[in-house]
């Protein structure tokens, strides 16, 4: 009996409730900041989707596409709903402070670091003045083709390279040589799409056609000047009116207006501009929107 | 003990006319040597062979026994090519390595053996065997495959002298290693003709007798001294495994080289550039070996009848992509044909260092350096110098100042950052040159010139359009734009003077004016009184 009592007895723990394991404690995750930020800044739905390092680079690269590249103008940020779509094409055609615009958008894009592209047609640009506007003109490519036909060809290849922005200038006259196809155009943006980069073409008359994803008129350009007839007079600068004439995913019709100072006129009260005016659909009667 | 290898390629005139032409490899290839009656074959190929072509005979006597033998005459270039190519596989396993003869190369492989201790390197599929060959075994091996990537079938041989190593490495069943100590051992089966002894040589140890290396090595070396002289003595040492010879390292060559000579003369570029892609791809297989990549391209032609055309192509950036260096060539000969027809080629690499990049995972993506050198070269090769490459500031007051340099982009930041705001600065298209024009000033109080109108002297219409306050400049397709008119407000002047220590210094006077019928320009007065519009203003 007795060796069946211990029998018992050793039986009986046995009957009763498993004691649980200690729980082992998560290992702590160590996510640098980057890391952090570069989470954060995904939208939920896409990170509860993530299981794995590739699909998260995969992810971090859709998004960038997705991202607009912004001029830093903000009316005409404004305009273009935040900025030059990435992996797109986006023309500015027309005459007024188009050279401007660029020379911003370099100073914005070359200010975050990426690498950029000026395929100067016009042979019209001064690193002096770009410097001045804040273009880091170590990360700046500047080609200056002598045909239009060398325009896009440098355009294609650029982008195809993997610049994020590639600038096409075409000055304020066509370059010589024959007019290149409908079809070239149709390449470029493939070429963009491709390779997530953003195009930009400035010329004095509407070229891309229905291959961009936006297309601005500038038009209605208006010197203004410091000072009355009898005084010096010093040019304070120039303003320009911008219409989105077309835009994939924007109703088309806004108009504002940018201004654009000499480095002489900096510091001189100047009349605000920037407004976005929204047509509305119905009785075509504009309605007002601040640029900030 | 020092261990000597000796890489050896049988008919290397074949081999290395192989190398060039590699689908004749299957085909009844006799090398000939020499013009009209003394033509004779040098070598042939297995199916040529097999037909009782042998080294010898006259291509005529060939020709009656295969008619259908392609002849080819020996090609000095594609041998030099193919050498140097052996030996830059030699240097990839050891940095002493000579240059002996055609197709023969001996390396310097003492302490090696640690570098082949294990690892499945031992067979071509990487799997390991199932037997444990010595180091020695596998190094021979990896050297046979390492020319075989090369297209050079070489045969290896591992020995403490170089005459054994010779003598392992002829032997038909390659790799081939003798022990340390054991060379008088390893070449006394062997026949005597092993060791190439001279003709009246050979024919007394004949007649003695002897016909293996061992019979000799047995023999008293004093006493086939006094018979065959210094020659025997020799010969007595390398019988015993005996070679006083040195191993005589070549120094690095600082180019890499590739050629051709053609059968017949190209007269189209298409087929030229067809041959040439091939000599590229191993120039570029050669210098990926040694890890360099192509900064400068040298290729000289050799043109039909006589003559020469020597070239050279400037890399932005080294380089090892075929593609490129191709296109290259294609737009430089496009642009300056050689004028007569193609009868061979030498292409000289230079070799540089490639560089290298980090990409960031959070940062701005960086341009592949590979990429932009590519894609730099073609822009330069298509624009022209100058006309691509970094935009820079030049030291001075005088505002059309611009240098260009190499494009060569710092890395980008390794986290991404905010744009900064943008200043919204006015700019200015400049014309290079400037334009002269003609002004017509109108006195002010004072000293003061204020500019009435303006009109472009190199405008090609003599009779400008009126000015009416309506009218725009107007811009035209591939034509000039018309700078004239009447001007409503004026501003300056500016004045800006460089060179102020020199006898004539560069003194402007600069305005900005805007034009009745529309357009802000920036004009200025030279030295010499003349008038210049240097930019516009965009309206």
């Amino acid at each position: 009996m007795a060796v069946l009592a211990r029998r018992l007895d050793t039986q009986f723990p046995l009957l009763e409730a498993p004691q649980s394991p200690t729980p082992v404690k998560p290992p702590r995750m160590v996510e640098s900041d980057a890391l952090r930020n570069l989470r954060a800044s995904l939208e939920a739905s896409i990170v509860a989707k993530l299981t794995s390092g590739s699909e998260l680079i995969r992810a971090v690269a859709r998004q960038r596409r997705e991202e607009m590249l912004p001029t830093t103008i903000e009316p005409l940020d404004l305009l273009l709903g935040g900025g030059l779509a990435r992996g797109k094409m986006t023309e500015i055609a027309g005459r007024g402070t188009r050279f401007s615009i660029v020379i911003a958008t370099l100073a914005a894009t070359t200010s975050i670091g990426e690498a950029a592209a000026l395929i100067d047609a016009g042979d019209s640009f001064d690193p002096q003045l770009a410097e001045a506007a804040g273009v880091d003109l170590q990360r700046l490519l500047w080609v200056r083709p002598h045909t239009m036909k060398e325009t896009v060809t440098a355009a294609e290849m650029i982008g195809a390279t993997g610049f994020q922005l590639v600038i096409i200038d075409i000055g304020t006259r066509r370059p010589p040589g024959r007019r290149v196809p409908d079809a070239t155009w149709v390449r470029l943006a493939r070429v963009a799409e491709s390779h997530g980069a953003t195009i930009l073409v400035s010329a004095p008359y509407a070229l891309t056609g229905t291959t961009s994803e936006a297309m601005v008129l500038a038009h209605a350009p208006r010197a203004r000047w410091l000072g009355n007839a009898n005084a010096p007079r010093v040019l304070a600068g120039i303003e320009t009116r911008l219409k989105l004439e077309k835009h994939r995913r924007l109703r088309p019709g806004q108009t504002t207006t940018v201004f654009f100072r000499c480095e002489e006129a900096v510091g001189c009260q100047l009349p605000a501009v920037g407004s976005v005016v929204i047509p509305r659909a119905d009785t075509r009667q504009p309605t007002a929107r601040k640029a900030s | 003990m020092t261990r000597l290898a000796c890489f050896y390629v049988p008919m290397f005139v074949l081999a290395a006319r192989l190398r060039s032409e590699p689908d004749l490899l299957n085909e009844a290839l006799g090398i000939v040597e020499g013009n009209g009656n003394n033509a004779h074959i040098v070598a042939a190929t297995r199916r040529a062979r097999k037909k009782g072509i042998h080294p010898g005979l006259s291509l005529t006597q060939a020709r009656s026994l295969l008619p259908k033998l392609i002849a080819r005459s020996r090609d000095s270039e594609c041998e030099r090519t193919a050498q140097e190519a052996l030996l830059e596989v030699a240097e990839t396993f050891s940095p002493r390595v000579e240059d002996a003869a055609e197709g023969i190369v001996f390396l310097d492989v003492t302490g090696m053996e640690r570098h082949f201790a294990d690892g499945p390197t031992d067979s071509d599929n990487g799997q390991p065997t199932t037997d444990n060959p010595s180091p020695d075994l596998r190094l021979a091996r990896a050297a046979i495959r390492a020319c075989d990537a090369i297209s050079l079938p070489a045969r290896v041989g591992i020995a403490a002298s170089k005459l054994a190593a010779r003598v392992a490495a002829e032997l038909p069943k390659s790799p081939t290693v003798v022990a340390p100590g054991e060379e008088a051992i390893f070449l006394a089966p062997l026949p005597l003709t092993r060791l190439s002894p001279e003709l009246e040589a050979a024919a007394m140890l004949h007649r003695f007798g002897l016909s293996s290396i061992g019979d000799l090595a047995k023999l008293p070396e004093s006493e086939i001294a006094s018979r065959l002289g210094e020659v025997g003595r020799e010969l007595h040492w390398a019988a015993r495994g005996i070679d006083p010879r040195p191993l005589m390292p070549r120094p690095m060559p600082p180019e890499f080289r590739e050629g051709m000579e053609l059968e017949w003369p190209l007269v189209a570029l298409e087929p030229f550039l067809f041959i040439a892609n091939a000599a590229l791809d191993r120039l570029a297989k050669r210098m990926e070996i040694q890890g360099f990549a192509c900064k400068r391209l040298e290729f000289t032609l050799t043109l039909d009848p006589e003559g020469y055309d020597a070239r050279g192509i400037d890399m932005p950036a080294p380089t090892r992509d075929v593609k490129t260096m191709l296109t290259l060539m294609r737009l430089d000969l496009e642009k300056t044909p050689p004028g007569a027809p193609v009868a061979g080629f030498s292409f000289v690499a230079h070799p540089d260092r490639p560089r290298r990049a980090q990409l960031s995972l959070f940062g701005p993506t960086a341009v592949s350096p590979e990429k932009l050198a590519t894609t730099i070269a073609k822009l330069i090769s298509i624009l022209g110098e100058g006309r691509v490459g970094m935009p820079m500031t030049v030291d001075g007051h005088l505002p059309e100042r611009y240098a260009i340099d190499d494009y060569s982009p710092p890395p980008p930041p390794d986290v991404r950052r905010t744009p900064a705001r943008a200043r919204g600065l006015l700019a200015v298209r400049t014309f290079r040159p400037p334009i002269p024009i003609e002004v017509t000033t109108r006195e002010m109080e004072g000293d003061d010139v204020q500019i009435a109108s303006i009109r472009s002297l190199a405008e090609v219409s003599a009779t400008p359009a009126p000015p009416t306050p309506n009218s725009r400049p107007r811009v035209e397709a591939g034509g000039k734009i018309e700078i004239a008119g009447t001007v409503r407000i004026c501003s300056g002047p500016w004045r800006v003077e460089e060179g102020w220590w020199v006898d004539r210094p560069d003194i402007r006077e600069y305005w900005d004016i805007e034009l009745e019928r529309g357009g802000v320009y920036r004009v200025f007065r030279g030295n010499a009184t003349d008038w210049f519009v240097d930019a516009r203003y965009e309206m």
